[in-house]
């Protein structure tokens, strides 16, 4: 059996964008691997040094972190479990023939195509507990006898804020699960039918099982940008009142933001394993099966 | 190879976070290799004037930002006057930015560090240490002794600039200053049968008197007070707790904890919005000019849009003593920064805005407290009410102690600490003694 010979074209054509992406990302992340072992204060621009492990000592003991941590975990869990199950739903629909298709789908995709900054402060005044439009129509159908302070109190602020990143989120899940149903073979349908299969059995055993890579790929995306995500809750209400709707994103990027590059890059690698933990064991699964 | 694949793949997700971080400080690790010492910075002040610095026709640019639209043109005007009348040519190029509840000095420290900062920028005291710290701007020692127009800014405004500066220099030019003071509804006083409070006491239960139903439906239609518990309401929350003898030095004193308690109450008794905790300027100024609060706190600077909405009904009064007294005074001044080539006709600007044509056209329009004492003593500020009240509250308005920890108590920790109290997450004491903490930290 002969050797089989070793091809560089392959390699060279994609080395420049490895390059680029070695510059642009990698060594980026390298520095500010090594800047969560330093005490990187800008305002403290002297005293600047390797501090070990000080800053992950910090961050373990600093309530305020974990309380960013757990509401990172509720942000997650129920700003994507809603957008997939409301996307799921939506898609399903989108998916029906009906007058007027094409503009109710190029419709629906408007929260995922308007900018975040622009969401964040659109949904702060729809919230607003003196002039908000919800207050106004909650009460105009006598739902509420008074103003409720969506923003300004603990028990509601972090709710409100996730209803704003379901709503915004709803499209992608929706156009991507649109797309997964498009590709399923109406035979497997009619074979259903002949069979004398039920509305909920197609759904659970052709329709899902058929999407399951799509919905996995698109969580994945979901969990990681929503995790990242910082524009809506820093337009809406900064991490406040009283930290309540801080997430570990918008701590890091306060504390960017103050300067403390130190700690704001540990908190940072920290949230990074974090989602690592989450995308490991799907990226294994789904490279197994690609090699099938 | 798959292993290869799969660890890259990990590595880019987590890369759009940190790489944001990380990237926008990697000219900075190299800055700071090169920064001179202390005596090297200041030799660099001294042989300022020998540096190549060609006015003649300089292009600058300028960042600034502004309280509302009109005073965006404004400043567009005064630019383009500048320009046209200067005699070296020299052009500046404006580029408006927003204030951002403070936002816009990291803004300018982010660009300033980068690379990618202005020649000359609107510019706020407590900011000077981080720009110091980090050799960003021009020392204006020299500028200032060989300037004709010295003695038109009062000795004392210049000892607090170098005092902001922890140095003897001066690295910020005078502009303009705003002093806080109470802003009230003459109507609803009447309305309520409050007279103008002269003393701390008689200004709690005026709050407590012009809180009213005014309809009879059993809710509350005026607020006494216009509460700002977002970024930004240290400075009104500062006179209440220096109104009860407690001071920023020491904010976990039995004073301080009295004044954060009045704070609470007052929110806690419906003297203020219940969206206090959240409200910021925007808000309160929104909920001053709908009618819903009877007085607040602001400066000069709102004072045009006031008398519009509301005619002779508003005016205003100096927050009273108590057992001690201070206001806020909030400052603007511009820096000229160590990048510039320029220096020389960026010094021609700011002087143009600290005592031209710039400083009476700003002032005038603006309703800021003038710095030149030629512009001061124009009739427009003599017969003003809002100036009076601004200039009355001069003796003891002060800053907030300028430390590296200043920015971060002001955009997150005083914020969210006070609003815990309000909601009643953390007892008055507590949120002091972590104010405490977090301002004084070394």
């Amino acid at each position: 059996m002969q050797k089989k010979r070793f091809n560089i074209w392959p390699y060279l054509l994609i080395s420049p964008a490895l390059l680029i992406v070695t510059f642009v990302v990698f060594l980026p992340v390298l520095e500010a691997i090594f800047m969560s072992f330093q005490n990187y204060d800008l305002r403290r621009p002297d005293k600047i040094a390797y501090i070990g492990f000080q800053n992950f000592a910090e961050m373990f003991a600093d309530p305020i972190f974990w309380l960013a941590f757990k509401n990172t975990v509720i942000w997650v869990v129920f700003g994507v479990g809603l957008q997939f199950f409301f996307g799921f739903i939506l898609a399903l629909l989108l998916n029906q023939k009906f007058i007027g298709r094409g503009l109710v789908r190029s419709v629906s995709l408007i929260p995922w195509a308007t900018p975040g900054v622009l969401i964040g402060l659109m949904w702060k005044w729809i919230y607003d507990g003196n002039y908000g439009v919800l207050n106004d129509l909650l009460m105009k159908v006598g739902l509420v006898d008074q103003p409720i302070m969506f923003l300004s109190q603990t028990s509601t602020a972090f709710g409100s804020v996730i209803v704003t990143i379901i709503w915004q989120g709803i499209p992608f899940f929706a156009i991507m699960i649109l797309a997964g149903l498009q590709g399923i073979s109406q035979e497997m349908y009619e074979a259903a039918d002949i069979d004398g299969a039920t509305k909920l059995q197609k759904l659970f055993r052709i329709t899902i099982p058929s999407l399951k890579n799509v919905i996995f790929i698109t969580i994945l995306l979901r969990v990681i940008w929503v995790a990242n995500s910082v524009d809506i809750i820093h337009n809406i209400t900064g991490g406040g009142p009283s930290y309540s709707t801080q997430t570990l994103s918008v701590y890091i990027f306060n504390k960017a933001n103050v300067l403390d590059l130190g700690y704001s890059s540990s908190m940072a690698l920290f949230l990074m394993f974090m989602l690592a933990v989450v995308a490991v064991p799907y990226l294994k699964n789904s490279f197994k099966e690609g090699t099938k | 190879m798959k292993k290869l694949l799969l660890l890259f793949i990990m590595l880019w997700c987590g890369a759009a976070l940190l790489g944001c971080t990380a990237a926008q400080n990697s000219s900075d690790q190299d800055e700071e290799n090169e920064q001179p010492t202390e005596n090297e910075a200041e030799n660099e002040g001294e042989n300022e004037e020998e540096a190549s610095d060609d006015s003649e026709g300089a292009t600058i640019t300028y960042w600034y930002w502004a309280d509302n639209s009109e005073y965006s043109q404004l400043m567009q005007d005064i630019i383009a006057e500048f320009n046209e009348t200067n005699d070296k040519g020299i052009t500046v190029v404006g580029e408006e930015y927003p204030w951002d509840g403070g936002g816009y000095s990291e803004t300018l420290f982010t660009a300033a560090v980068g690379g990618g900062g202005p020649d000359v920028a609107s510019f706020k005291l407590t900011s000077t240490p981080l720009f110091t710290a980090n050799d960003l701007l021009v020392n204006l020692d020299d500028f200032i002794n060989n300037w004709e127009d010295k003695d038109e800014i009062d000795e004392n405004l210049y000892n607090v600039m170098k005092k902001a500066s922890g140095t003897d220099s001066i690295y910020v030019m005078p502009w303009n200053t705003q002093i806080l003071y109470v802003y009230y509804r003459p109507s609803i006083f009447e309305e309520a049968g409050v007279e103008v409070p002269t003393t701390y006491e008689e200004f709690l239960t005026a709050i407590e008197k012009t809180t009213m139903d005014t309809d009879g439906d059993g809710t509350t239609d005026v607020y006494g007070f216009g509460m700002r518990g977002a970024t930004g309401g240290h400075e009104p929350w500062g006179s209440f707790i220096h109104g009860r003898g407690g001071s920023f030095d020491e904010l976990d004193s039995e004073a301080s904890i009295k004044g954060m308690q009045d704070f609470i109450d007052i929110y806690e008794n419906g003297y203020v919005p219940p969206t206090a905790t959240t409200d910021g300027f925007n808000e309160i100024i929104a909920n001053f000019k709908s009618g819903k609060t009877a007085m607040t706190i602001h400066h000069t600077g709102s004072s045009a849009e006031m008398v519009e909405t509301f005619g002779d009904d508003v005016s205003a009064f100096a927050f009273p003593a108590g057992e001690g007294q201070w206001t806020s005074m909030g400052d603007t001044e511009n820096v000229i920064f160590e990048s510039t080539e320029h220096k020389e006709a960026a010094f021609e600007w700011v002087s143009y805005l600290a005592t031209g044509k710039g400083q009476e056209d700003w002032t005038i329009a603006t309703g800021n407290v003038p710095v030149s004492k030629t512009v001061q003593q124009l009739d427009h500020f003599q017969n003003n009410k809002f100036m009076k009240a601004s200039i009355d509250g001069m003796p003891y308005a002060g800053i907030i102690p300028i430390k590296d920890t200043t920015t971060e108590w002001i955009s997150t920790i005083w914020p969210n600490t006070t609003s815990a109290a309000l909601l009643g997450d953390q007892s008055a004491e507590e949120a002091m003694q972590t104010l405490q903490e977090a301002l004084h930290e070394e």
